[in-house]
């Protein structure tokens, strides 16, 4: 026991970090949610969920999915350009403006996008401007798409940095060998560089897909009329009722969802180490 | 690269005749502002197999990467079978390049590397699948198909790149270095393999190699190159026995050099006794030699070792150079000793069949046709040092 003394002592203020700041008040939502108002063990807070938020937990898993399917495309045609782009011009403009989103905050962005997005924002203005459409025709997008938009604007940047540098580090000569044989550049994209950089991206998803699930200034400030995602309606539980069973039960539904993601992650990696 | 003109370079002389199949004409190629092949020319037969051979940095790759169409020449052209392919991308040149990292795709089976060039092609699946085993046939790959490229040998990954390359029925094989990452005993076997390979396809082959013994081995014919041009071009014979160059005798492992005086006279050379060397006439052979100052080279083994009085000093020898000098070092590398002489203030390395001792004075005697002369680089220096 003595031998290890120096060791746990080392260990633990990182150790009692995570048990009081993580583990303890986890554990204290986690029970939160399945307590009723005097305290006792009751499920009434997830029924309670089920009736009220159904449509909006179904909400934020089709726009967190949907955000997600958009990122990952724009980030693979991004980093892939990137990759295999010939003009080198275009290449260079190309890195300097991606990353631009990733250095502006959530509620900025929700901010930008507001006004740019509404009715009579500066896109529809734009639109009118040009002749594309008449002021009676536009259409505003502070709804489910204008929240899409401004998840994958925002995590375009974040999911293209990591792949683009996963794509960097393969070996240059897949890319030639696959040349040589006579692959277009979108084959050597999809066929050659994709497969290689998958689990970054499977990484990159997930933790974007994360930060999306906890994403609250956003849908506050582009859409958060009926539907809305579940942070909205957890900071309206406790801002407006004070319920915070009810906000425990959609923050453990959050978890569980995020967890599936994280677990089908973990499985496919597991499962490719061992082939 | 020094300017010699020991033995006349006759680099189309030994070559297969008949119009070559593959041409690189007056290339001139640059990584920005460096040039780092200028105006080169080479002729490539159909069947032949050809070492590129160069110590690093001499533009052997850039030459091989050329002519696969992964640079673009600023000048000059390619041709293949009287085609001018320069502008052609790299699957329209009818070549397979295999790299000296064997770039398998690390995700797909051994199947699926090797009939990837087919499936790229459109071939049905049934052809592709024939294909694909008949290379694995070809290159002892059976049973492997399923396998992932990380869970083969060196030796396995090599050939499933081999197999990758000639899946497609290329007319031309480029080889960049493919031997460099494997083990140095498994190398000496797959360097028979390959050239064995190269002879039963009939194939044209191209093999950049910086290993002299490799390119020996497996190539009809070595190109040397000394900074981005072609020093030498012949059989390996050729190159070996007759350099045209100082450069390419040092490249080819006449690494002992002494400077000499020559006078020439007709059929014989005369060469003056000087501070280390004996007076000496050897047969001029066609040696042209401008100055009077020559750079001799000669391999190790190519040199005998005397005690010191097994020559008489006053005579001049004759069809051989001999030199004075005192052993400094002896060891065993296996099969010879191999002593290291200091000869003036140069040292030498001179093999022989029984040790001298560490501080003997003895004679090294170069018989005639081991000795390559060419003209001194350095001329002025080397005169004032032999006077």
């Amino acid at each position: 026991m003595r031998r290890y003394l120096p060791g746990l002592l080392l260990v633990s203020p990182a150790l009692a970090i995570i048990v009081f700041l993580f583990l303890v008040p986890l554990a204290g939502a986690v029970t939160g949610a399945f307590q009723d108002a005097d305290g006792g063990f009751s499920f009434g807070n997830f029924i309670k969920t089920y009736q009220l938020y159904s449509n909006d937990i179904l909400f934020t898993i089709v726009i967190v999915a949907l955000s997600a399917l958009l990122t990952a495309a724009l980030s693979v045609a991004i980093a892939g350009y990137l990759t295999l782009g010939t003009s080198p011009a275009a290449v260079a403009i190309l890195r300097w403006l991606y990353r631009w989103p990733l250095f502006i905050p959530f509620i900025v962005v929700g901010q930008i996008l507001r006004t740019f997005l509404a009715k009579n924002g500066l896109m529809n203005n734009i639109f009118v401007a040009t002749g594309l459409i008449t002021p009676l025709h536009t259409v505003g997008f502070l709804d489910w798409r204008g929240i899409v938009i401004a998840f994958v604007w925002k995590q375009t940047p974040f999911v293209t940095l990591l792949l683009a540098g996963a794509m960097a580090s393969i070996d240059r000569g897949t890319v030639e060998a696959a040349r040589n044989l006579g692959a277009s550049r979108l084959r050597i994209l999809l066929e050659i560089v994709l497969p290689q950089a998958a689990p970054t991206l499977m990484v990159a998803l997930t933790l974007s897909i994360v930060t999306m699930m906890s994403v609250l200034s956003v849908p506050l400030m582009i859409a958060s009329q009926s539907p809305t995602v579940i942070t909205v309606d957890m900071a309206f539980r406790i801002n407006a009722y004070g319920d915070y069973g009810v906000a425990n039960a959609l923050g453990l539904i959050s978890l569980v969802l995020t967890g599936a993601v994280a677990w089908i992650y973990l499985r496919q990696t597991m499962r490719e180490n061992a082939r | 690269m020094p300017a010699t003109s020991g033995h006349a370079a006759r680099p189309e002389a030994s070559g297969p005749t008949g119009e070559p199949f593959l041409e690189v004409d007056r290339a001139s190629v640059q990584y920005g502002s460096t040039k780092v092949l200028s105006e080169l020319s080479l002729g490539v037969m159909r069947g032949e197999f050809v070492a590129l051979l160069g110590s690093s940095g001499c533009g052997k790759t850039t030459l091989l990467r050329t002519i696969a169409g992964f640079m673009m020449p600023t000048s000059g052209s390619i041709r293949v079978g009287g085609r001018d392919v320069t502008r052609q991308p790299p699957d329209r040149r009818g070549m397979a390049l295999v790299f000296q990292s064997y770039a398998l795709w690390p995700h797909m089976t051994v199947a699926r590397n090797i009939g990837y060039g087919l499936k790229l092609r459109g071939k049905p699946r049934q052809e592709i699948a024939a294909r694909v085993a008949e290379m694995q046939a070809l290159l002892g790959l059976e049973g492997l198909g399923e396998r992932k490229p990380a869970e083969l040998s060196g030796g396995q990954r090599q050939r499933v790149a081999l197999g990758r390359a000639l899946a497609i029925s290329p007319d031309i094989l480029l080889l960049d270095e493919p031997l460099s990452n494997l083990d140095a005993r498994i190398r000496l076997t797959v360097r028979h393999e390959i050239s064995a390979l190269q002879k039963r396809l009939g194939i044209t082959a191209i093999h950049v190699t910086h290993d002299r013994e490799e390119a020996m081995v497996m190539a009809d014919r070595i190109v040397i190159l000394n900074a981005g041009r072609i020093a030498q071009i012949g059989t390996p014979q050729e190159v070996y026995n007759r350099p045209s160059s100082s450069f390419v005798a040092a490249f080819m492992g006449a690494e002992n050099v002494v400077p000499l005086l020559v006078e020439a006279g007709g059929e014989r050379l005369r060469i003056a006794a000087g501070p280390v060397n004996r007076a000496a006439a050897i047969p001029a052979e066609g040696r042209r030699l401008g100055g009077r100052v020559v750079e001799a080279r000669f391999r190790s083994e190519a040199a005998e070792l005397h005690s010191a009085t097994a020559f008489p000093k006053e005579k001049a020898t004759e069809d051989a150079l001999v030199l004075d000098g005192v052993v400094m070092q002896a060891s065993y590398p296996g099969g010879v000793w191999r002593h290291v002489v200091k000869i003036g203030e140069a040292t030498i390395v001179v093999d022989s069949s029984h040790a001298f001792a560490s501080g003997e004075a003895v004679s090294v005697k170069v018989p005639a046709e081991a000795l390559f002369l060419f003209d001194a680089t350095d001329c002025k220096e080397g005169e004032e040092e032999l006077r």
